[in-house]
């Protein structure tokens, strides 16, 4: 637990560095400047929930990894590719990317430019295959592990679109993949009734009915149904990275502004956000701490929310250019 | 008398023996039996099966020596005369190509002829939760239903206790009047001890499910080559506006390892009615299970059939639907399940020959051993007045082992011209994208596999009218499963 303490009482801020550009070539050699850059604590717009208490289930997973130290990155990247399994086409072409505790990431791009790719190379998908470069999460290298320790670890993705899973209940789902979890934190295993019980509350979270438990996982959902249910599961089951993939696409504005208020429900202190998104509006409502611009399987830029702005005003070809 | 004179080495456990009382040796062909026609081009074509004939003595001799009411004689006399000219199937019959029945063949048969005695009737009734009517070794004994519970005029027992005339008279007209049987449909009509009937008649909806427990309590141990047949037979009969439940669920006693249950179910819903049946089939691993259901559909009746078969080594359902007048609905949902080295088979039939009608059907199986062997062969015939029927049919099968096999044939034939029709097929493992979700979610492959191979198989369970029968065919399938799992590990 003393990490935790260090990390809620935020370090001094450290100088800002400028917006930095990679060089497209020499990508891998390069020192990082998010390391070591200050915390946007403002910007998280914190919710007025106590929210600590639908992650307990993470602390505990967070609390045995020792990290006293601020400085120890949550994840980094380091020179990351990988290939399509079956053609062998190279997407990734080398990302780096650290992410500390309580940060939040924006990963904006093109159609194309890898930023889903990196999203589900993280958590382990089969499609994927590595081809070189490091990934370390909380210390360790992730890309040891399968997918499912990935998410015993404290990793989570939302997918962009969730598979339909008939015949398994979403309710029986999460009671599954709940339990997973503390059979790994070495705790009893809830029974329906103590499950039910936990996870009442958090249909409130995703403004979501209790009839939605009872369906099949995914079956019929719509878009705005399906990115709910993401958002409850990871509620349910907590992080300390979550990976929202393009949770705003096809979205009206009220289910993008539930989904938002939900994951900015879920933030604490000391977890990480990173989000791949193609719009602004979803980086006005969950603030980012800094925004990553992908292209052609490589971050290329990487600036503070201002740079959405830019963006906005003058496409990616601005920035490719600059 | 030259049949005689062939020996076969199935034989060798029979003593053959003629009556001149029974028209034995004048085979009477039946045209639309294909088999048939082929037996004839090969030598021994025009000489009775010694096996059957065999078998239809020993069925003969194991009938009550009591006289029989009229309707259960015709059918008996109906069905002997059929037999004689069938053979024994064989790999080279159509409907039995992938179906090797010759397990039950080498096996010694014989027919139960008297019910079991009161101490293991006691047991059987000891373990059944819910009122149910009890067939034991193919004998309807005296069962924990009271049928006060039932409306006025429905009856619901053995056709020897039947008094009204009338319903005897409607029996009687409609009873086996069937012409797609086949052998095992003559064996069970040659060798039924007796006939159960439920009647409903006009406008009256039974509430509670007819609930019939099927248990077979004679059996021979696994190593021997004994197989104790029994031959249960129902016959409904839904009067116009008539609705009804029925569940049919076979079991064995615990330590009944080797027997053969050779059942027919026939169904005739009148005008407006509506027969809701569910059928699970929970028989011993070596047992043989054979099961002929019959169900001819008048006007705007509704038939909706869900079917869970886990047992048996070699189980077989024949489903036959007729359609006899406009606007019916036909529903068929099955799962089959062969966790261990099975067969299991359905042969189903729907037949529509007036306009509007609706069919659906959904099989599912699973073969989860690798010598485990899963047989469908859907056929859905839409006639040339059949027009604007709707017909929907889809198979699904999940293989799960190296060497598992299923062998598919949905089929439509479809001579109307207005018509909407579909059908499909897949067979699969079990899909990445979804083992992925449940991996990213924390959960370890083998519980997320365990987790959809059942949900594969929940989507029909989940169909089961009944909740009480819903809950213990889950538990079951889960229990089946998991033990597949111990075994494999």
């Amino acid at each position: 637990m003393a990490w935790q303490i260090q990390c809620t009482a935020s370090p001094p801020p450290l100088p800002s560095f400028p917006p930095f550009t990679l060089k497209s070539t020499s990508s891998i050699s390069l020192p990082l400047p998010l390391t070591r850059s200050s915390r946007y604590r403002s910007t998280h717009a914190p919710s007025p929930r106590p929210i600590a208490a639908s992650f307990s289930a993470v602390e505990s997973t967070t609390s045995t990894d020792g990290l006293g130290d601020s400085k120890t990155p949550l994840l980094e990247v380091r020179g990351l590719t990988a290939v399509i399994t079956e053609t062998k086409q190279e997407i990734l072409k080398g990302v780096d990317l650290v992410v500390h505790h309580g940060e939040i990431h924006a990963i904006m791009g093109k159609n194309g430019s890898g930023k889903s790719t990196f999203s589900k190379v993280l958590v382990g998908h089969p499609d994927y295959e590595v081809t070189g470069g490091d990934v370390v999460f909380k210390g360790e290298n992730m890309l040891d592990m399968e997918p499912e320790e990935r998410s015993l670890a404290g990793l989570f993705m939302s997918f962009q679109s969730p598979v339909e899973i008939p015949g398994v209940n979403n309710i029986d789902f999460l009671h599954m993949a709940y339990n997973a979890r503390r059979k790994k934190l070495g705790e009893p295993e809830l029974g329906p009734l103590e499950f039910y019980a936990y996870i009442y509350p958090k249909l409130d979270l995703v403004n979501m009915k209790t009839d939605f438990l009872n369906r099949n996982v995914n079956e019929g959902f719509s878009g705005g149904e399906r990115k709910r249910n993401e958002i409850l599961q990871l509620a349910v089951l907590g992080a300390d990275l979550a990976i929202l993939d393009e949770i705003d696409s096809g979205l009206d504005v009220d289910a993008l502004r539930d989904v938002a208020k939900a994951v900015n429900g879920l933030l604490t202190p000391t977890n990480s956000v990173l989000m791949i998104t193609h719009y602004r509006r979803l980086l006005e409502v969950i603030k980012p701490t800094f925004i990553h611009i992908m292209e052609n399987g490589r971050i290329i830029k990487t600036g503070d929310s201002s740079l959405a702005e830019v963006l906005e005003e003058k496409g990616y070809n601005a920035i490719s250019a600059a | 008398m030259a049949a005689l004179t062939f020996t076969h080495q199935n034989l060798l456990h029979f003593t053959p023996k003629l009556t001149t009382s029974k028209p034995y040796l004048k085979p009477k062909r039946t045209k639309t039996k294909l088999s048939i026609q082929t037996i004839r081009e090969s030598p021994q074509a025009s000489f009775t099966d010694q096996f059957v004939l065999q078998l239809a003595d020993s069925l003969e001799d194991s009938l009550p020596s009591s006289s029989s009411s009229l309707p259960l004689q015709k059918l008996r006399d109906n069905s002997s005369e059929t037999l004689l000219s069938t053979q024994w199937p064989s790999r080279k019959d159509e409907s039995f190509r992938f179906t090797d029945t010759s397990f039950i063949k080498n096996s010694d048969i014989n027919p139960i002829s008297h019910p079991p005695n009161s101490l293991d009737l006691l047991e059987v009734s000891r373990d059944t939760h819910f009122e149910s009517f009890n067939f034991v070794d193919g004998f309807l004994v005296d069962s924990s239903f009271s049928s006060s519970n039932l409306p006025d005029g429905v009856y619901v027992g053995s056709l020897s206790k039947l008094s009204s005339e009338g319903i005897l008279k409607r029996v009687c007209e409609l009873l086996g009047d069937f012409e797609w049987g086949d052998l095992f449909w003559s064996v069970n009509g040659l060798g039924a001890p007796d006939l159960m009937v439920v009647y409903v008649p006009e406008g009256c909806r039974v509430e509670n499910p007819i609930y019939l427990k099927y248990i077979a309590v004679e059996g021979a141990d696994k190593g021997s080559k004994k197989m104790l047949l029994s031959n249960p037979r129902v016959f409904v009969l839904v009067e116009k506006g008539g609705e009804v439940g029925i569940v049919e669920e076979f079991v064995g006693k615990v330590g009944s390892e080797c027997y053969w249950t050779n059942s027919v179910l026939e169904v005739v819903v009148g005008e407006g009615g509506k027969v809701s049946h569910s059928y699970v089939q929970k028989q011993s691993l070596s047992a043989a299970h054979i099961k002929w259901t019959s169900v001819r559909q008048e006007k705007t009746s509704t038939y909706e059939l869900v079917e869970v078969s886990t047992g048996g080594k070699l189980s077989r359902h024949n489903v036959h639907v007729q359609q006899l007048g406009s606007d019916t609905v036909t529903q068929l949902t099955t799962f089959h399940l062969s966790v261990g080295d099975q067969t299991q088979d359905l042969h189903s039939r729907i037949v529509l020959d007036h306009p509007r009608g609706y069919s659906q059907q959904l099989h599912k199986c699973i073969v989860a051993h690798s010598s485990g062997q899963a047989v469908f062969d859907g056929n859905v015939k839409v006639n040339k007045y059949a027009q604007q029927t709707d017909a929907g049919q889809l198979t699904r099968s999940l293989l799960l082992e190296p060497r598992a096999a299923v062998n598919v044939k949905p089929n439509l034939q479809i001579i109307a011209d207005d018509v909407k029709c579909s059908h499909g097929a897949a067979i699969s493992d079990l899909e990445d994208s979804q083992l992925f979700y449940f991996q990213a979610r924390g959960i370890d492959l083998e519980t997320a596999r365990e987790a959809l191979v059942f949900s594969f198989g929940a989507e029909v369970i989940d169909k089961l009218p009944y909740s009480f029968v819903q809950k213990q065919v889950k538990d079951h399938v889960k229990a089946l499963l998991k033990s597949r799992r111990k075994g494999s590990s």
